[in-house]
């Protein structure tokens, strides 16, 4: 496995705002390295500036072990750009469109074709090659973004929010695409703030908060950060200071809260808590109604990491 | 990578067709009107100038009087630009001018020419004008009186052909003056150009749109791109050019005085001119707002100082501020069509299109300059 991104301390200043704040980032080759974070953390910012589009204040990138730069023809021939926003040409139909961008990568005229009907394959635009944009929906729209980038096979993709917007079977369509273009050795940088999707997609995360890279890791990892590993709510109608004081006692549970008439355990590791804590239940003669269990999620450790939600 | 540019620009540009539909039909539509403002003008009175009466009084012997007398005199290219009557003093060509006898006089005194005129105008623009000429040519003059002042006169008669002031009246020339306003529509047609290539520039520059983000990630050289662009642009702006002209000559009748070929030409050149000035404006833009505003403002302007809706502007330019005549594309580009319908192919002609070919070539070196590298400080 080779480094495929380095970004090392950039910085990029908008004025007095810092968009990007000493983030490090390294990619090797294979993965699909998940960029998480909310709105305004500085995703779009980094991206642009590892494409040499932003001039940036400070830090080092090299993409492919060469320094990136605004005329770095050979390193931006091996990557797939899809922008955040719908990034077309209005008056070109779907094919003409995915051939122009693909055009600007692949010089001969027959393997572009093929690629061209390759990209529109995947995203599942055959049947609208003739289509200008604005007779397609959201969703193809985004598809066809999609197409435009990757068209010419890169061996590495950047997708920023590719799904913002998508209705969720054209979503599942894109999660499934990518999934193959990295099966097929394709490396792939995903920026996104939902965090079910890069939980789903992503082989390592990064999260960013204020353009901060503030935890790194799989999924897996950034869970295992966590003091909280499974948070249970049982219904007790009878609720008294007595019971929540027992509960405490029992192995693993660290907290235990009255929420209304539910109460809320969380256990900091270990296996069976629930049914540890049913059988007490139980013994003690305690009735119970509902009960229910959940695992941590990455906004759980977005919480833990920034004190404040994911998504608001 | 620069043909299937070229193709796709070419296809997007006749696509939109906003763009399309302003530089085709506009320029038929104001041709129309001028056509008809005085479309009859043009064939009812050919020699639309008059020959000025032009008083004179002198304190002492000037060679001024010799250029005077070379004017006052008609030859075969030409009729007589002024009329001169000399008076024996200023009262006299006073009450001359009262009487309306002459348009103006000139009063020359130990330090320097006086012009005197009724009214501003065209008619005092050109007698300052003859004043203005005959000091760039002074000391040539006074030199030949000093050692050869027997050929005084013949040589003034050479010169006078060199005089601004020949150069921009086409005194008895058959093209009527009003055929300005045409040339001065071909200049604002070709400047239009500059319009096409902001689009297409908006569509290659990550500042202006997504799809220049997009573009910009690609690894093409951006010279060659905007070159096969600007190409695409100036195909379609002469074909604009080429219906504009085919429209005045077959459906409005009306001869411009120069044969296709030469015009087309002129207007092929034009309209790269306005491509390219529009290249560089799009390089050099930072707002897509702007992408439209400017490049009217633009030709509009350009087309305006080179006589669009007052053909005499260009005189009053060529007296106050000349240089603006050289370096406005617009002016320079509709003189170059006056010059080749009166009097052909002349050196003032090709210093004209010399200066356009100057103008386009520095529009692309800056252009160059401007977005060879370029990353942005925000996008
Ligand atoms: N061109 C710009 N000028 C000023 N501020 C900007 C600009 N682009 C982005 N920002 C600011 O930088 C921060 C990061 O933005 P962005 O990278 O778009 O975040 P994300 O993609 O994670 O939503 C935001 O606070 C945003 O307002
Ligand atoms: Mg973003």
């Amino acid at each position: 496995m080779s480094n495929i991104i380095s970004i090392e301390n950039l910085v990029k200043r908008f004025g007095e705002k810092i968009a990007v704040d000493h983030f490090s980032l390294h990619v090797e080759e294979g993965e699909i390295l998940g960029l998480l974070g909310p709105n305004g953390s500085g995703k779009t910012t980094t991206i642009n500036c590892l494409l040499s589009l932003l001039q940036y204040d400070k830090g080092d990138i090299q993409i492919f072990g060469k320094p990136m730069s605004p005329d770095a023809y050979d390193i931006k021939s091996k990557i797939g750009v899809v922008m955040q926003n719908i990034a077309i040409v209005d008056t070109l139909n779907v094919y003409e469109n995915v051939d122009f961008f693909c055009g600007l990568y692949i010089n001969d005229k027959k393997t572009r074709q093929q690629y061209v009907e390759e990209a529109l394959e995947f995203t599942g635009l055959t049947e609208y090659k003739k289509y200008k944009p604005k007779k397609l929906s959201g969703g193809l729209l985004r598809r066809l973004n999609i197409a435009c980038g990757i068209a010419h096979k890169p061996k590495l993709v950047l997708f920023d929010e590719p799904t913002v917007a998508v209705d969720p079977q054209s979503r599942n369509a894109i999660l499934e695409g990518i999934r193959k273009m990295n099966r097929e050795g394709t490396t792939v940088i995903y920026t996104s703030h939902y965090m079910e999707e890069v939980e789903e997609l992503c082989s390592r995360i990064v999260i960013m908060d204020h353009g901060k890279n503030v935890a790194n890791g799989t999924a897996a990892e950034l869970k295992a950060s966590l003091k909280n590993r499974e948070t249970i709510r049982i219904g007790i109608p009878n609720l008294s200071d007595d019971i929540i004081h027992q509960v405490k006692e029992i192995n693993h549970v660290y907290e235990a809260v009255r929420d209304e008439d539910n109460l809320l355990i969380r256990c900091d590791g270990g296996e069976h808590n629930l049914v540890h804590i049913l059988s007490f239940l139980s013994d003690s003669n305690i009735p119970f109604g509902h009960v229910s269990t959940e695992q941590p999620t990455l906004n759980d450790v977005f919480l833990a990491i920034t004190g404040k939600e994911l998504r608001d | 990578m620069f043909g299937r540019i070229f193709i796709y620009k070419f296809k997007a540009l006749i696509r939109s067709h906003w763009l399309i539909g302003w530089n085709f039909l506009f320029p038929l539509v104001l041709a129309t009107a001028f056509s008809l403002g005085f479309g009859n003008l043009i064939d009812d009175d050919p020699i639309s100038f008059h020959t000025m009466d032009v008083g004179y009084v002198a304190e002492e012997d000037s060679t001024f009087l010799t250029v005077l007398e070379t004017l006052s005199k008609s030859t075969d290219e030409r009729e007589a630009v002024i009329n001169l009557h000399t008076y024996n003093s200023e009262k006299n060509a006073k009450q001359a001018l009262a009487d309306k006898e002459i348009d103006g006089y000139y009063l020359l005194d130990s330090e320097d020419i006086h012009t005197t005129v009724s009214e501003n105008g065209i008619v005092s623009t050109t007698l300052l004008q003859i004043v203005k000429d005959y000091k760039n040519f002074q000391t040539t003059i006074k030199n030949i009186a000093i050692d050869h002042p027997e050929n005084l006169e013949s040589a003034v008669e050479l010169m006078g052909s060199d005089l601004e002031i020949i150069k921009q009246h086409s005194f008895g020339h058959s093209n009527s003056p009003y055929l300005q306003y045409f040339y001065a529509l071909l200049t604002m047609t070709s400047l239009f150009g500059s319009w096409i290539s902001t689009f297409t520039l908006q569509g290659m520059c990550a500042n202006m749109s997504e799809r220049g983000k997009r573009f910009e990630c690609a690894p093409g050289h951006k010279f060659k791109a905007i070159a096969a662009g600007a190409l695409a642009g100036i195909l379609i702006q002469s074909a604009s050019n080429a219906v504009l002209v085919i429209y005045i000559v077959t459906v409005l009748k009306i001869d411009l005085g120069l044969n296709l070929g030469l015009i087309l030409l002129i207007t092929t050149l034009g309209s790269a001119l306005g491509i390219t000035a529009g290249t560089f404006m799009g390089a050099l833009l930072k707002k897509p707002v702007l992408l439209v505003a400017v490049p009217m403002t633009y030709a509009m302007l350009c087309s305006f100082f080179s006589g669009l809706m007052v053909a005499s502007i260009k005189q009053y330019v060529q007296y106050y501020v000349p240089f603006l005549n050289k370096i406005n594309p617009g002016a320079v580009m509709s003189d170059s069509l006056y010059i080749a319908s009166n009097y052909g192919l002349t050196r003032e002609f090709y210093q004209d299109i010399t200066i356009m070919i100057v103008i386009i070539i520095i529009h692309i070196i800056l252009s160059g300059v401007i977005l060879r590298r370029r990353n942005y400080a925000s996008i």
